[in-house]
């Protein structure tokens, strides 16, 4: 019987432990959110470093978290608003997290968020929509370039000058041509000699060029009127040229692949060009900046470790201890600049991004096919999916130049009533009337553009 | 008629010289014929022949075009680690405090990623509500000087700081007796480091403070009148009745900038108050040039004067002799009857006639009223016979240290030849001065302060409040903050920022910024209130509850009326631009003009035109027509300086300014303060560089062991030298042309307040005679005239009521001539420094100047020819000389972006347009330099880039954009321009499209006055306002239709978009 006892004992203690844990779990905050809501709330707060598969972005994966906290609920939500808090109850799983992470990625940042937005985000983390994140990832994954194709952008990279080589042909072609001519007259002149005849007349090759010419007079007018042609349709489009850097794509000197990042990662642009929204410069990242994710990942899945190295050569880092070198002198990274504007052109971005609300893809292009910084060529630009760009005007005049600036103030429309200031101005508008010709010329057609705002006014973005 | 007009190109074509004869017999002058330089029979020995030429050319256009096809390879760098702060094309402004011993200013610093660029004021903070005038806001181009000292140094080679600490500390210790001579300090840290060092050697140390524009007197004459040594806080808002005997408060006497303001609120005619003002000087000051009646005396006649003022407000008459005394009498029964709201201040440095100034005061029952002897500004605490035992004990050998700190009496010491011999008995001395000046270089060490834009430091400038200097960028060179040097020879290793922290945080005095929280708000705001001062000096004696003066004026009157007067008598002055000269290397101020003169780069002789006629000299001065060098001998002391006739001065007095002749020892002080040669070279005598203009300080007088700035008994000789004087402007008065500048009287315009614009007496719209019959009366002749509002040249192009329309109203009764917004300008918009040579050309380059226009002896040409007789082209002529006495009137004068421009009708390439905004843009890559625009400008405000500034030699000593470090300052958002083109103001079209750009982020309508131009801010009186002019309820759109606004030239008809507001002077109708 107290066999018996305890065995019951035992198998009722077991039972009411699977269901008390079947209907924790069951009512655990890893599920019954909203779905929706917690994939928004995880794109703005979490997907900067956290993605929901066990892969380690600039913090580990998220991937089976219901099962590591599972039954600590409350303490996961503390975690979530104040780790260091959390990390003072004493917890050991928690203890051990911060052991293993926290060195190599430093401390979480306390989330604003409540507990009911918590639960929408792990329910979503758990249980994703089909075809959404997880699945989305993938198929973004096939829409990138792949492995190969980055993998061939990265050796093009490798300098290879091909020009001097032809250079350097052509000059051993010409020695060569010259020379056989030399021993061509030489071997005349000693056969000439063997026979008794006057050596022939040594004329210069120029004399021989113009009596060549000189027989060939029909010939030589027609390819004389061709090349004279030629040259003026090159000359004139290559003056118009001038100036014109379309399709820019300088070398770097870190291989970076906004394919990576924006494509396959879907880091936002502003992630890391912070300053568009703010600023005329969209900036380039700080090596800080990156290390938000590099200090975790190390490795890239095309140049391996030689081009992140590169980021910790700048500013210090040692990615084998995962430590920042004390009294390090930074390098700072010496990048070519891309897009190139005369000194006499103001350009803002915030007025672009900001205000115009302008994608960055209407000016840039496709930036998630590129590697390095490349100026996207007017083709390229058009040639994008209007349902990825939204309010994409397709322009002819090829990119960064004035026509092209101005083409497009032409089309865009401004919306008055998109704030309190085109409202005022709209105001002022109403107030004075058509009668007046300025006004006149602005309202008439039922359509404000930039231009009609003074968008082509020179003060504008010369001064 | 109308057509008998004649217009002369300056005083040369008008007086007939014979050097303008010659010019006009040769107008293409200075070159040689063409068929002589062809028929040079050397040109066939020359080896570039034509051909050659031809080559060459047609090689440099193909390589030209060639380089142009090439992709620039430009370097993008960003930052490792970005400051929080920083976002790369954002200006960040930090609160922060100037002080350089003499200037105080209350500052925001603007930075461009981490680069101080621009210095404005703190609007609204402190005594002088932020006000800082020019000389501040140009000193930010001193941080990236680069004759800067770059390390301690050890009798001209280097040092380490550590050799230098340990070397300076075994020689203090040993030393018997260590003397500190600095500028009067008004740090509290500064003093408690100060202190410090004093208990480290213990009985040895001795602080002597002087300023090097000494106002000791006022303090002495305080000290005996109310036992307190300070200068008092003056109210001029509150006084109605102001009479300053030669002191220039708008311009330099004590602290301008806050006076400015206190000034311009009593003469707030819109609201119907406006104070009566009487100057009695020898040289036309600024403040003399503001005022309502100015009386002309000698500098003998300032002490006389005081005590007949005193004299007659006390009951008794009397009257000084030379002295105008129909406009005396008025003033005394203006002051008679202004008790307590009155206010009397004197320019004289000597006690005497402080004091008796003092007792006008108490008579009329000033104090407590507009003058507060009990809150007194702390700055001027320096003491002259303390610096006077210095310098006779370092004479006698008696000093073994010497530690100058911010001081420069190698210069401005009045005895400076003694101070050097003096120091050179010195053991051990040593500078913290930032340059290697007349003094550091003569010091065995140099021990480099940071420049004031890299130090942390405390103010205390009045009691009850501390403002804070914080650094806006990491020092530039290996330099050290001079009290952190004095605290590692007191054994104390603390940084100056932790030290100063202690200060405030409780261990030295009350804890008032005890928290990181408070103080970090402190710093961010520039400033806190400190309900107990640290004390700079324990020795401060109480201050009475109500001042009981001691009225003993008898000895001073005596005294002053003692003083004889001399055939010729000499009055040092102070421009607002050079000021003590302790900025002479600074290319803005050089190159702003003086605000009367309208000289640029020099100090003169300025003498009465009648005098100056009188004994020879030339009056007609330019580009071709030199200045006579005068010998000046006062006080033993010889001078040659070329002279400038200036209307106003007092007949048989000359004027010298003060603050020039730095480095007349060939001292690295800065290379803009040497004289450049033509083509850029600094000018060598002896291989030595040759000062700007000449050292005055040694023509003070010494009265009870204070330097007064006049010498009583000179004479002036002629010499056969010449000397070019560049000015900015050469004529001087506007010849009745009244559409230029209006005023009228202050009865006239209240009695005319409430009319419509256009319509009072004194600015009625113009009108043109037309060939219709507008009046109806059968005949076309005179009588038939339109308003130029309906005539119109040109096609519509109306901006009224279409989205912004960008404006400026200029108030002439406010606007004191300062100058702080040419500096401020200039700064802002990149605008080249262009040099003496250039300016004497007419080359300078300021989009903004101010024209100063003197009264002639009568307002019309029909006036003239009937009262003196004259016909109509010799009245012209007689009224362009200006009056013995004459008014003045400042007018800024900058593009008027006209709705009507004439410049941009003329343009062949469109490079000037029209904007729906109402301004004129320029576009510099458009423009291909005809000029024509700037020709057809009838304010001539468009300038020309002659030269490539940014890279020819020409200006390589001097401008700010070709040094390696100085070109740190220009502004990233304003292109800098290049040879052959226009530029002209632009109204600050950056700061337009950035505020504009900030209210569309923020989503807003943009808020009045969110948008400031350059001189806007400046302006210390609100003369200049920006604004729109669609905005019904903005600022500026009330002004435009003030009665008292109109257009300059108006009859024209181009519809500027920059009004002027008319000067109202406090004078009656008769005098007008």
């Amino acid at each position: 019987m107290r066999f018996s006892d305890s065995f019951y004992n035992r198998v009722l203690i077991t039972l009411a432990l699977i269901i008390s844990t079947a209907l924790t779990s069951f009512a655990s905050i890893h599920e019954g959110g909203d779905v929706a809501k917690g994939e928004q709330l995880f794109n703005a707060n979490c997907a900067s470093c956290h993605k929901i598969t066990n892969e380690v972005l600039a913090a580990p994966g998220l991937g089976g978290v219901d099962q590591r906290w599972a039954g600590k609920d409350a303490l996961l939500v503390k975690w979530i608003q104040n780790p260091q808090a959390a990390a003072a109850t004493g917890d050991a799983y928690i203890k051990q997290l911060v052991a293993t992470n926290v060195p190599l990625f430093g401390w979480m940042a306390g989330q604003a968020v409540t507990e009911a937005e918590i639960k929408d985000i792990l329910t979503y983390v758990k249980t994703p929509p089909a075809g959404a994140a997880g699945g989305a990832a993938a198929s973004a994954v096939n829409e990138c370039q792949t492995l190969e194709e980055l993998k061939a952008a990265a050796e093009e990279n490798e300098e290879s000058d091909g020009f001097i080589w032809f250079v350097i042909i052509g000059v051993i072609f010409t020695i060569i041509a010259v020379s056989a001519a030399n021993i061509s007259r030489s071997l005349k002149n000693a056969m000439n000699e063997r026979e008794g005849l006057p050596a022939e007349v040594e004329h210069s090759y120029w004399y021989n060029v113009k009596t060549w010419m000189w027989t060939n007079k029909t010939f030589v007018s027609i390819i004389g009127v061709f090349l004279v042609c030629y040259f003026v349709v090159v000359g004139y489009s290559s003056l118009m040229d001038i100036a014109v850097y379309e399709g820019y794509t300088p070398t770097q000197p870190v291989w970076f692949s906004h394919s990576i990042h924006v494509c396959q990662n879907e880091v936002d642009c502003q992630y890391c060009h912070s300053s568009a929204a703010k600023s005329k410069h969209a900036g380039i990242p700080s090596v800080n900046v990156c290390m938000n994710c590099h200090k975790g990942i190390n490795k890239g899945a095309i140049t391996g470790e030689k081009e992140i190295n590169k980021i910790y050569a700048a500013i210090g880092f040692d990615p084998t201890t995962k430590q920042y070198i004390e009294n390090y002198e930074e390098k700072p990274i010496e990048w070519n600049r891309v897009h190139n504007l005369p000194d006499h052109v103001y350009f803002n971005h915030s007025q672009h991004v900001t205000v115009g609300n302008i994608d960055c893809k209407q000016c840039h292009g496709p930036v998630e096919k590129y590697t390095v910084g490349h100026q996207a060529t007017i083709e390229e630009v058009n040639a994008q999916d209007p349902a990825e760009v939204p309010g994409l005007i397709k322009l002819t005049k090829p990119t960064l130049t004035m026509g092209w600036c101005l083409e497009c103030h032409n089309k865009s429309q401004v919306d008055l009533t998109s704030s309190e200031y085109y409202e005022e101005m709209h105001n002022r508008f109403k107030a004075t009337g058509l009668g007046q010709r300025t006004i006149r010329d602005i309202m008439e057609d039922g359509e404000i553009t930039v231009r009609e705002m003074g968008g082509w006014e020179c003060g504008k973005c010369h001064y | 008629m109308g057509m008998n007009k004649k217009y002369w190109t300056g005083l040369d074509e008008l007086n007939n010289t014979p050097a303008f004869q010659e010019a006009i017999s040769n107008e293409f002058s200075n070159t040689e014929r063409v068929e002589d330089f062809l028929s040079n029979d050397k040109l066939k020995e020359t080896n570039t022949g034509r051909r050659d030429f031809l080559k060459f050319m047609g090689f440099s256009v193909a390589a030209a075009t060639l380089a142009a096809c090439e992709t620039p390879v430009v370097k993008s760098i960003p930052y490792v680690v970005k400051p929080e702060e920083i976002t790369p094309g954002i200006a960040n402004y930090y609160a922060s405090t100037y002080y350089d011993g003499n200037d105080y200013g209350n500052i925001l610093v603007k930075t461009r990623e981490g680069r101080p660029i621009f210095i404005k004021g703190n609007k609204g903070l402190g005594l002088a509500k932020g006000n800082i005038g020019a000389r501040i806001n140009a000193s930010v181009i001193g941080l990236y000087d680069s004759a800067r000292l770059k390390g301690p140094k050890k009798g001209g080679s280097d040092i380490t700081w550590t050799d230098l600490d340990n070397e300076v500390k075994g020689a203090l210790a040993s030393a018997r007796n260590i003397r500190i001579v600095s500028n009067t300090i008004i740090s509290p840290t500064t003093q408690r480091a100060i202190n410090e060092f004093s208990t480290k050697y213990a009985g040895k140390v001795k602080h002597v403070q002087y300023d090097a524009i000494s106002y000791n007197g006022i303090t002495k004459a305080n000290l005996a009148s109310f036992g307190k040594a300070v200068v008092p806080s003056y109210d001029f808002g509150k006084a109605e009745v102001i009479v300053s005997i030669a002191a220039d408060f708008l311009g330099t006497w004590l602290t301008p900038a806050m006076y400015q303001i206190g000034y311009s609120e009593g003469r707030d005619v819109d609201n119907g108050k406006m104070s009566k003002h009487f100057q009695l000087e020898s040289v036309m000051s600024l403040t003399g040039s503001n005022s309502d009646e100015r009386i002309p005396i000698k500098p003998s006649q300032e002490g006389k004067v005081a005590a007949a003022i005193y004299a007659s407000i006390t009951g008794s008459t009397e009257k000084v002799e030379g002295v105008n005394e129909v406009v005396f009498n008025k003033m005394i029964t203006a002051l008679k009857g202004a008790a307590g709201k009155s206010l009397v201040v004197a320019g004289s440095n000597d006690p005497n006639v402080q004091l008796i100034v003092n007792a006008i005061n108490q008579s009329l029952g000033n104090y407590g009223k507009t003058i507060d002897i009990n809150n007194p500004i702390t700055l001027y605490r320096g003491n002259d016979a303390d610096m006077l035992a210095l310098v006779d004990e370092m004479n006698g050998g008696a000093v073994d240290a010497l530690i100058v700190y911010g001081a420069n009496p190698s210069y401005s010491w009045y005895q400076s030849d003694k101070f050097n011999t003096g120091l050179s008995k010195v053991k051990t001395s040593i500078s913290f001065n930032g340059f290697a000046d007349e003094t550091a270089s003569r010091c065995t060490y140099m021990a480099p302060d940071h420049h004031y834009l890299e130090s942390w430091n405390d103010f205390s400038f009045i009691n009850g409040r501390i403002d804070l200097a914080q650094p806006t960028i990491t020092p530039l060179y290996n330099t050290r903050q001079a009290q952190e040097s004095m605290l590692r020879w007191s054994d104390n290793g603390s940084s100056y920022y932790d030290y100063m922290r202690t200060t405030h945080n409780g261990s030295y005095t009350s804890p008032m910024m005890a928290t990181d929280s408070s103080w970090n708000m402190a710093v961010h705001n520039g400033t806190f209130a400190a309900t107990v001062a640290a004390a700079p000096e324990a020795t401060a004696p109480t201050p009475p509850a109500t001042p009981t003066p001691t009225l003993n004026v008898a000895a001073a009157i005596s005294a002053v009326k003692a003083i004889k007067a001399g055939t010729w008598e000499v009055a040092l002055y102070e421009k607002i631009t050079v000021g003590n000269g302790n900025q002479a290397n600074n290319p803005y101020l050089q190159e702003t003009p003086d605000p009367i003169t309208k000289v640029t780069w020099d100090n003169y002789i300025t003498m009465s035109p009648l005098d100056a006629k009188e004994f020879g000299y030339n009056v007609n001065l330019g580009q071709e027509s030199a200045a006579t060098v005068a010998k000046v001998t006062v006080n033993g002391k010889e001078m040659t300086l070329p002279v400038f006739p200036a209307p106003g001065q007092k007949r048989g007095t000359i004027g010298i300014a003060l603050g020039f002749g730095r480095g007349a020892g060939n001292e690295e002080i800065g290379s803009a303060a040497y004289q450049i040669g033509e083509y850029g070279e600094h000018m060598l005598v002896d291989d030595k560089r040759v000062p700007i203009g000449k050292n005055a300080f040694a023509m003070a007088t010494m009265v009870d062991g204070v330097p007064v700035y006049a010498g009583y008994s000179a004479s002036v000789d002629i010499t056969e030298e010449e000397y070019y004087l560049a000015t900015t402007q050469m004529q001087n008065t506007v010849m009745g042309r009244d559409s230029v500048v209006k005023e009228t009287t202050f009865a006239t315009f209240m009695a005319e307040k409430d009319k419509k614009k256009g319509t009072a007496t004194y600015n009625m719209v113009p009108a043109l005679v037309v060939h219709e019959d507008i009046n109806k009366d059968g005949v076309i002749n005179a009588q038939d005239k339109k308003p130029t509002s309906e005539i119109d040249l040109w096609a519509d192009h109306p901006v009224e009521g279409v989205g912004h329309r960008w404006g400026l109203t200029i108030d002439l009764t406010s606007c004191l001539g300062c100058g702080a917004c040419i500096t401020a300008c200039h700064t802002e918009n990149n605008v080249p420094v262009v040099g003496k040579e250039e300016v004497l050309k007419h080359r300078d380059m300021h989009w903004l100047r101010i024209d100063r226009y003197f009264s002639s002896d009568f307002a019309t040409v029909e006036e003239t020819s009937e009262k003196k007789d004259l016909g109509t082209i010799a009245a012209y002529r007689d009224m362009e000389n200006a009056a013995e006495n004459p008014r003045t009137v400042h007018m800024p004068m900058m593009c008027q972006h006209c709705n009507h421009a004439p410049c941009e009708t003329v343009c062949p390439v469109a490079a000037t347009v029209h904007s729906n905004e109402g301004l004129n843009n320029m576009a510099y890559n458009r423009c291909i330099g005809t000029r024509y625009c700037a020709n057809n400008c009838p304010y001539k405000v468009r300038r020309f880039n002659w030269f490539n500034y940014v890279t020819n030699d020409k200006f390589s000593n001097f401008n700010p954009s070709q040094g390696e470090m100085t070109r740190m300052v220009l502004n990233p958002d304003v292109t800098v321009r290049t040879r052959g083109v226009m530029e002209k103001c632009s109204m600050c079209q950056q700061r337009i499209q950035e505020g504009k750009l900030e209210a569309k982020k923020a989503g807003v309508p943009v808020p009045d006055g969110s948008i400031q131009t350059a001189c806007a801010e400046a302006c210390p009186t609100n003369a200049i306002v920006f604004g729109d002019l669609n905005d019904q309820a903005s600022l500026n759109t009330k002004r435009s239709k003030n009665v008292r606004s109109y257009h300059a030239l108006e009859e024209v008809g181009i519809q500027p978009n920059v009004f002027y507001m008319t000067k109202i002077r406090n004078i009656e109708e008769t005098e007008a």
